[in-house]
């Protein structure tokens, strides 16, 4: 419950009775201001205050001496980060000095790039770069700042992009930097907004990694599971789930998108990476994350890994994408079957869209080459409306009413 | 925030940070100068290329004569240059400029007056190959680079230091 709804709702416990005016005030002060949120218009207003500065000074660039550009830049960074510590030290708006060290980051990142091209220096690998990324997180452990956290998770994704781009090299160190020195950081503080953030950046880097290596796309399963499986293991369960999300949604979107074109052979064979040396990698996975699951008394969600389930070594074919189909039901109904044991309205939410747009590829997949369009559409709408109504009716009334 | 540190030791920590990422751009203007100190300058040709659509706001955007290159010099045998791979090519003088005798995927032994620049291989055909340099934009101030961008080609003068970096010290009118 947070402070808010309290402010909020108390006035009228008070009037009809149900509190005094002094318990409300007591509950209030339960539950003080935390000013841990992320206080998103200081820190969009330090953005915005930067960035014109900086096209300011983009105007006359080239005219100034070089010295005073280079001390331009270390001013404004030294300037940003000693504002920033000046305002945490005061207190009472910490937000504004962590938008302001989150504004000294990235002129870092700035410098580093104004003052190469200021001497024409040639970048040929990353190590510049890799600078900024290392700093964002050496900052992160020093203000344990979720802002900062996530700045440095995309400063990461931006660096590993520019490498594999423009360099044409993976850069180990950007992805090791992102898996030991944030994944370290949020297995010892959990949250799962930094879980969410956490794992899109690995994912984003495991990514450009199995594009950089020509890889099959189906490798990227591999570490996006060890993501996952690190979820498994993390004592924090609404922090190691949110760590599971992305991993999940990328896993549920691959075998959508095989039951929908699985049918041609030419894109199921582009998914086939050697039998033994990916089942075997896939297993291990497989293990860390039912150890974690056993360890942590989570066995129930060992339904996820159904959509690891490597459908595309079968032969192409109506039969591939009928089998993904099944799979896909059998997930989406776990979802909900565990929602329901849990009584969590949200996860009953996502089970009945996962159901919904599993029976939408299902209908569209069935029925699409051999049915009127306009009888399809009409057919498809009323199955949809209909199968919504009965999943929100049956989930009303499985779920036990919430105000107990 | 969680657990916070010591003010102090916070404080102390942030400093050292703070005093080690101004360091390193120093370290990246001092890259500069030291690429001009103790690389050996060669000097590449650009070739004509249209005035209208050579000025790029503050940069120059320059075309080298060997930046496009006969596929007879790549050297490895094995196989093909494949698009985005790093390469080394190797130039030696030829009358005012600097050209291609070879393009290397792994660093070659340059001979006497030789010299070995970096690229990256942007695409490759049956008959040649396109580099990209990272020398292809010059950044200069927008008058010196309306009056330059009205010669027919330009000579620029390239530092090579001995680790590898390079850097363009300076466009000849």
């Amino acid at each position: 419950m947070s402070r808010n709804f309290i402010e909020t709702e108390g006035p009228k416990w008070v009037a009809r009775g149900i509190i005094s005016p002094e318990q409300q005030q007591q509950l209030l002060a339960l539950y003080p201001d935390e000013g841990r949120v992320v206080g998103l218009l200081p820190l969009l207003g330090s953005l915005l205050v930067g960035l014109s500065a900086l096209s300011l000074i983009a105007a006359n660039w080239q005219s100034l001496p070089e010295t005073a550009r280079l001390l331009l830049l270390l001013g404004s960074m030294g300037g940003a980060y000693a504002g920033g510590e000046y305002f945490l030290r005061r207190g009472g708006n910490d937000s504004l000095g962590i938008g302001l060290v989150g504004l000294g980051l990235i002129l870092f990142g700035i410098s580093i790039i104004l003052t190469s091209q200021m001497y024409q220096l040639i970048g040929y690998d990353v190590t510049g770069l890799l600078a900024w990324a290392a700093a964002g997180t050496a900052l992160t452990f020093l203000y344990q700042s979720r802002f900062l956290f996530s700045l440095t998770a995309a400063i990461g994704g931006i660096v590993q992009g520019y490498s594999t781009g423009q360099l044409s090299g993976f850069s180990y160190f950007t992805a090791a930097l992102a898996v030991l020195g944030l994944g370290y950081y949020w297995w010892r503080h959990p949250d799962a907004v930094l879980g969410g953030i956490l794992a899109s950046g690995i994912l984003w880097q495991a990514g450009l990694l199995i594009n950089f290596l020509h890889a099959k796309i189906t490798w990227f399963f591999i570490p996006a599971m060890l993501v996952y499986a690190a979820g498994d293991w993390q004592t924090d369960r609404p922090a190691g789930r949110a760590l599971q999300a992305p991993p999940l949604i990328a896993a549920f979107l691959f075998t959508f998108g095989l039951a929908l074109y699985g049918e041609t052979d030419t894109y199921a064979g582009l998914l086939r990476p050697p039998l033994l040396a990916y089942l075997g990698a896939l297993l291990v996975v497989f293990v860390v994350s039912v150890m974690g699951k056993r360890v942590r008394g989570r066995l129930g969600s060992l339904t996820d890994w159904l959509l690891l389930l490597p459908g595309f070594y079968l032969p192409s074919g109506l039969a591939l994408a009928v089998a993904t189909l099944v799979v896909l039901y059998a997930y989406s109904g776990a979802v909900l079957w565990r929602a329901q044991q849990e009584g969590n309205s949200d996860r009953v939410t996502l089970g009945i869209t996962l159901f919904i747009l599993t029976t939408m590829a299902a209908y569209f997949k069935l029925t699409w080459a051999f049915m009127d369009k306009s009888l399809f559409f009409l057919c498809g709408g009323a199955l949809l409306l209909g199968l919504s109504w009965y999943l929100r009716r049956a989930a009303r009334a499985a779920l036990p009413p919430k105000s107990k | 925030m969680a657990t916070p540190l010591p003010l102090a030791r916070r404080h102390r920590l942030v400093l050292l940070a703070v005093a080690v990422q101004v360091l390193f751009i120093l370290g990246v203007a001092a890259a500069g100068y030291a690429t001009t100190a103790w690389g050996s300058t060669i000097t590449l040709r650009t070739t004509p290329v249209n005035p209208q659509d050579l000025l790029y706001g503050d940069y120059l955007r320059l075309t080298y004569t060997v930046s496009q290159l006969p596929i007879g010099l790549w050297r490895e045998t094995s196989r093909a240059p494949k698009a985005n791979e790093p390469v080394y090519v190797l130039l030696q003088p030829d009358a005012d400029a600097y050209a291609a005798t070879g393009v290397y995927a792994t660093e070659p032994a340059p001979g006497p007056r030789q010299v070995v620049l970096r690229g990256w291989i942007t695409n490759s055909w049956r008959h040649g190959l396109r580099i990209r340099y990272g020398l292809e934009k010059y950044y200069v101030s927008e008058g010196l680079a309306r009056r330059l961008k009205k010669r027919p080609a330009l000579l620029v003068h390239v530092s090579i230091a001995p680790w590898g970096q390079a850097r363009i010290t300076s466009v000849a009118l």
